[in-house]
């Protein structure tokens, strides 16, 4: 069924040039300049969906970012997106539409039998019916009530859009380029500050673009031309500015141009911002009211003027306001056959005289009584003090218009009603803020001209801006009419299927029961109602809705008050706010510098933080089960070599070096010696450990200070923090030398006679490099830093370099050692390692942990203070039942130790959190069993004891021995040999 | 001398007609501290030169030199002999330094960072230490339309991937 | 929300890491006054409005300093009264 015709001239439209696209499988025809919600409408298509819960035919409601109803899904495969306002949807080649909500499609849809269960779906449905007293009820109806309800669908294929986002700034930003946005832009722009004019259509104008007036279509050329001439201006059309943020800052995102599939976000700081947001057109309310071709009167301007779009040959206005008479006017001209429901006694007198010129029949105090045609307007009944039955192929109504005042709310400023124009305008603007226009119910075209160029000359004020301005030339227009609104809403309120809000199939009765039931918040209703959700956001139905209540609570629409403006104002696919941030880019990756040898010599890597690290090496097997016992094997019987570039290093340097790590360290390190390393242990505040690590005396005044790979970025900002916020006398510098060094552990039996052979000049006796002894050498003209220290209880060095010559390095150390059979290890084995040997680690110091929990309270210096001295003796810190280190053997060989498990005495009930759990896990090669770490309430105290390991997740249980977590050489013979 | 190796031997330079990147290795990089201002004033008289403020950068007969903090430098040079409390610490291995040229490189740098880049904004001679890919990067305007960006080497290649993804989708617009 | 370095100038807030309040003090380091530590580290005000802060300029200069803001608002504003 048709209800519009094509105009043989005028619009806006591009004749010359037949773009084909594809609605629902079939093919048809728009023109350059055409949406495809005036395509559909030029190719007869009037219904163009099927409502939310009901399963109503619809049609298009307006021709804007408002639209509710025309909702398409487009596009296909990856690239498929859901919930695409027609009316904002540019027609292109390639074009894809599907309609939504309708199966098999919008004209036979075999839902709408909901259509006529529809009592059974008021306010409040869902909540009554499945979430009851039975609850569960819910959970099993959800999916099949999503189904069937709802709107379009995202696909779960991979998109293949490209979709960037970068930064902006500039000193003014206008948003919106109608007569206000365009006299605003040119304004600032002659300022030369930076300026940007961002326009959600694709075209700049606004309202301009619905109108017939040749002047002002002049005046709005020529500011465009000038605009898109000044170097300092950006001109950004299909951009929506989604959200206002804290410091100035917006979120704009730009549409991809058709046929390109680059959306961009740009994040925005701007000095001011100059809202020239406009208004958006309001429905009036009645039964019926969302039958196809019932649409707002601006948009069946717009389609008429801009789209060259008539309706076939009668129309009815109903409006409550002056503003539609505009719409009718442009209908008689075009020859449609016009009659006017009048909401208001009488319009203003030089209406009256032009209706009566174009043969435009006026009903008085006449509203809406009923729409007959279920899925086109036929006719429609008037009601009120005339009733008289009317055929017709398009009703436009007008129910005033609403100022834009979501972005203006975000800053959280609330909207204020304006009894003068029946609506609410935004509340007293934030620094920096300005509006102009309509946004403020300023609604005539020199209103809204001279408006912008004042806040724009407001706006340069307020940044300082100092030299003189070029006035702005106003179009050569007559005066701005009144716009004379009445605040008359509908006339059939009490009818059965009189919509509120279109999208979410909420109707007047819904409201009124919301009410009756004691939902008397606006917010109440919006949740029990669903009014305002959606992809639309209740744009058109907010006011009727919240003049509804406020009549039926006898309040003020100002006390009724609105529900909260958020961000986004248009739906924005995660994507665009995500921009390259996804796959491989979703975060930076973290790579040793001996990265490249370890990929190009069998390494399998694995994450670790943001680290790559060799896990281990495919000399050792093919997988991590075996390989890493064998590279165990190999440190325990000879020697090997692994990276641990990832352990964060720290230069501290200073006079006050000594005194400083003193503070820090729970142990002492004021009279640690040249060339001597310690191990220490520091601890927050709250007397919590914070890490451990190795610390290097190199120099009077310089120690390298080693910690945890977790923890590294902790460490340092935490010895900054102390420097410069609390102890700046102390003449310390630290630097992160995380990135400047590399390192290698060279561990086993073998490891002295190895480094003997990579550097015979160098003396690795007991004597010249004892256990904890540092020594920086220069090796082929680069600094070498040789450490004696052993993580995995066996003799081993640690060997670092300046990061440009650690790749070297290792390969020159690998070379020495090859006839002693040294290999690679990686992370899996250099961990287990450390597990039988009972070094706490990155599982283990969880900052829950105190120094004795981790059996370290003997490290506590007793003399000297130390941070977190004083918080260590709580009492609660001090309690005996607290949970403390300790080792596991598994006693069961065919059962799996698993980390995380539960820890349970063995005569408990296995339920709750247990007594302690598993931190490590490993094989054992020594115990040729598997061994764990874990905390476990008294400790040590229970030494030989048998327990629990539960694992819940898997249903598994087994039996552990609690032992001493220093699986081998507890006396330290082989760190010393 | 040991073979020096950089983090993105695996990285070829991106180029295309407005836009380029590469590798700009075999630099050297000492930084300096201090403590009061007398040794900043003593420095200053080794150096021949001081930039005040940090962001600012001097040349100097040692070098260029970079105002990293309010009592800190870097040195790209040969150090003088100093007397008085300043502390070096040598940085040559911890940055990657990748240089950025062409009409689009501030185009491209909006699509990395939170930083105004517009040229009356961003001169040479001006550089800013910011982040990239949630990682930090000191970015230096040494001509009209050229930058060198300093990258933690540990993260080098993966902000040179970052950079070179948003240079694909600029040129190929 | 943009932070001002006093180093760097203002800059994204993501450069920056936040350290908690600045207004109280410190304790002495090696007071072994326990009740003095408690107070410090565990007991302080939350408060809606202006607030004295410790930031560091952590991917930028790596300097730590202190703000005031007014943590209902998000604004920033002059030196401590």
């Amino acid at each position: 069924m048709t209800a519009f015709r094509r105009r043989g001239s005028g619009g806006r439209i591009d004749r010359t040039t037949t773009i084909p696209f594809t609605y629902d499988g079939s093919r048809l025809f728009g023109h350059g300049g055409d949406t495809l919600a005036s395509a559909l409408l030029a190719s007869g298509k009037t219904l163009v969906g099927r409502s939310f819960k009901y399963h109503r035919p619809r049609g298009f409601l307006s021709a804007g970012v408002e639209e509710p109803n025309g909702l398409f899904t487009l596009g296909e495969f990856g690239r498929t997106e859901p919930n695409m306002p027609g009316t904002l949807t540019e027609v292109h080649e390639g074009l894809i539409a599907k309609s939504q909500n309708a199966w098999p499609s919008p004209d036979f849809d075999v839902m709408a039998v909901n259509s006529l269960a529809s009592p059974l779906f008021g306010a409040g449905f869902y909540y009554k019916t499945f979430m009851g007293p039975f609850k569960r009820s819910w959970m099993f109806y959800e999916p099949f009530i999503r189904k069937a309800a709802g709107l379009g669908r995202a696909t779960e294929q991979t998109d293949t859009a490209r979709y960037d986002v970068i930064n902006g700034f500039c000193d003014v930003l206008v948003v919106g380029a109608g007569p206000a946005g365009l006299a605003t832009a040119l304004t600032a722009s002659r300022s030369g500050l930076r300026v940007v004019l961002a326009e959600l259509d694709f075209e700049l104008g606004g309202s301009l673009l619905s109108g017939t007036n040749e002047s002002l279509e002049r005046w709005r050329k020529s500011a465009i031309e000038e605009l898109s001439q000044q170097p300092n201006t950006r001109i950004l059309a299909r951009t929506v500015v989604q959200g206002l943020y804290d410091g100035n800052q917006a979120l704009l995102h730009t549409r991809a141009v058709p046929g390109s599939v680059a959306s961009r976000s740009e994040s925005l700081r701007f000095k001011t911002i100059i809202h020239c947001s406009g208004a958006i057109e309001r429905p009036l309310v009645f039964h019926n009211n969302d039958r196809p071709g019932v649409m707002l009167a601006g948009a069946v301007r717009t389609y008429l003027n801009r789209f060259a779009l008539a309706p076939l040959k009668q129309a009815v206005v109903v409006t409550n306001n002056d503003s539609a008479y505009a719409t009718a006017f442009d209908l008689a001209e075009a020859d449609v056959a016009v009659t006017i429901a009048e909401l208001r006694a009488a319009p203003s007198g030089d209406l009256l005289a032009r209706a009566a010129q174009l043969g435009i029949a006026i009903f008085p105090n006449t509203g809406i009584a009923d729409v007959v045609g279920t899925k086109q307007v036929q006719q429609v009944k008037l009601g009120g003090r005339h009733s008289v039955t009317i055929d017709c192929d398009v009703l436009a109504m007008s129910g005033g218009w609403s100022p834009n005042v979501h972005l203006t709310s975000h800053g959280g400023i609330k909207p204020r009603y304006d009894e003068k124009i029946a609506g609410f305008v935004p509340g007293e603007f934030a620094a920096a803020h300005f509006g102009a226009g309509s946004v403020l119910g300023e609604f005539g075209i020199l209103a809204a001209v001279r408006g912008g160029e004042a806040a724009a000359r407001a706006s340069l004020e307020f940044i300082g801006h100092k030299k003189s301005v070029k006035a702005v030339e106003p179009p050569p227009i007559r005066d701005d009419r009144a716009y004379g609104i009445s605040s008359v809403w509908g006339t059939a309120s009490d009818a059965k299927k009189a919509f509120v809000d279109f999208q979410n199939d909420v109707t007047a009765k819904d409201v009124r029961s919301t009410h009756q039931e004691g939902y008397l918040s606006v917010e109440h209703m919006k949740r029990y109602t669903t009014l305002g959700m959606g992809t639309d956001q209740g744009k058109t139905s907010n006011i009727n809705a919240l003049a509804m209540m406020a009549d039926l609570r006898g309040l003020s629409i100002q006390e009724t008050g609105t529900t909260t403006f958020r961000p986004p104002y248009l739906p924005l696919t995660i994507g665009a706010l995500a921009g390259r941030s996804v796959g491989h880019h979703f975060r930076p990756t973290r790579r040793s510098p001996m990265h490249d040898w370890h990929e190009s010599h069998g390494a399998t890597f694995i994450e670790a933080g943001l680290w790559m690290r060799a896990w281990y090496y495919d000399w050792a097997g093919p997988s991590p089960e075996t390989a890493y016992v064998k590279e165990m094997q190999l440190v325990r019987k000879g020697v090997g070599i692994a990276d641990v570039s990832t352990l964060g290093k720290i230069d501290v340097q200073g006079p006050g070096a000594a005194e400083f790590l003193n503070r820090v360290y729970v142990n002492g390190f004021a009279k640690l010696a040249v060339g001597k390393a310690r191990y220490g242990v520091m601890l927050n505040d709250d007397g919590v450990v914070l890490d451990d690590g190795t610390t290097s005396h190199i120099s009077e005044n310089q120690f390298y200070l080693t910690t945890t790979t977790a923890q590294a970025g902790e460490v340092m900002s935490w010895l900054e923090y102390l420097l410069q916020c609390h102890w700046p006398d102390m003449k310390v510098h630290v630097t992160s030398l995380t990135d400047e060094w590399g390192g290698m552990a060279v561990s086993g039996p073998k490891s002295r006679e190895t480094l003997q052979l990579a550097f015979p000049e160098t003396d690795f006796s007991n004597e010249g490099l004892p256990y904890m002894g540092v020594k920086d050498i220069t090796f082929d003209g680069a600094t070498v830093r040789i450490l004696r220290l052993s993580f995995s209880g066996e003799l081993a060095y640690e060997v670092h370099c300046p990061a440009n010559f650690a790749i070297a390095l290792w390969e020159h150390i690998l070379r020495a050692g090859e006839p002693l059979g040294i290999k690679p290890y990686g992370l899996e084995a250099l961990a287990s390692l450390r597990i039988e040997k009972g070094h706490v680690a990155g599982l283990e110091l969880d900052h829950r942990n105190t120094l004795d929990d981790l059996g370290l309270g003997k490290m506590a210096a007793k003399e000297k203070p130390f941070i977190g001295k004083e918080l260590r003796q709580r009492e609660n810190l001090q309690a005996p039942e607290r949970r403390s280190l300790v080792g596991l053997e598994l006693m069961e060989p065919d059962k799996k130790l698993r980390g995380g498990s539960i820890l349970f005495a063995a005569t408990d009930e296995i339920k709750g959190h247990g007594r302690g759990y598993v931190t490590s896990v490993t094989w054992s090669t020594e115990l040729q069993k598997f061994i764990a770490l874990g905390l476990y309430q008294g400790g040590l105290e229970h030494e030989g004891e048998e327990i629990i390991a539960a694992f819940p997740l898997k249903n598994e249980q087994a039996r552990l021995k609690l032992v001493s977590p220093h699986f081998i050489d507890k006396e330290g013979a082989r760190l010393h040999a | 001398m040991l073979d020096a190796r950089s983090a993105m031997a695996s990285a070829k330079p991106f180029v295309s007609e407005a836009l380029t990147l590469r590798e700009a290795p075999d630099f050297t990089i000492q930084q300096l501290s201090w403590f009061t201002t007398a040794d900043e004033k003593s420095l200053k008289q080794a150096l021949g030169a001081m930039p005040l403020r940090v962001g600012s950068t001097a040349e100097s007969d040692h070098g260029l030199l970079l105002r990293i903090g309010p009592r800190q430098l870097w040195c790209f040079g040969k150090l003088p002999e100093f007397y008085g409390d300043v502390l070096v610490t040598p940085l040559s291995s911890s940055r990657t330094r990748i240089e950025v040229a062409g009409a689009k490189s501030r185009d491209l740098l909006t699509h990395c960072a939170a930083i105004d880049f517009h040229e009356n904004a961003f001169k040479p001679g001006h550089f800013v230490m910011t982040g990239i890919h949630h990682t930090p990067v000191t970015i230096h305007c040494i001509a009209e339309n050229q930058f060198h960006l300093y990258a933690l080497r540990t993260f080098g290649l993966s902000v040179w991937e970052w950079l070179v993804d948003a240079s694909e989708g600029l040129t190929n617009a | 929300m943009r932070i001002p370095c006093p180093h760097c100038g203002e800059r994204e807030v993501s450069e920056f890491r936040y350290g908690g309040d600045a207004s109280r003090v410190r304790p002495q380091h090696g007071t072994g006054d326990l009740v003095a530590w408690h107070d410090y580290y565990f007991t302080y005000d939350n408060p809606k409005g202006p607030h004295t802060e410790h930031w560091q300029h952590v991917l930028g200069c790596r300097q730590w300093f202190t703000l005031r803001r007014d943590t209902a608002t998000n604004e920033i504003l002059g030196d401590a009264p």
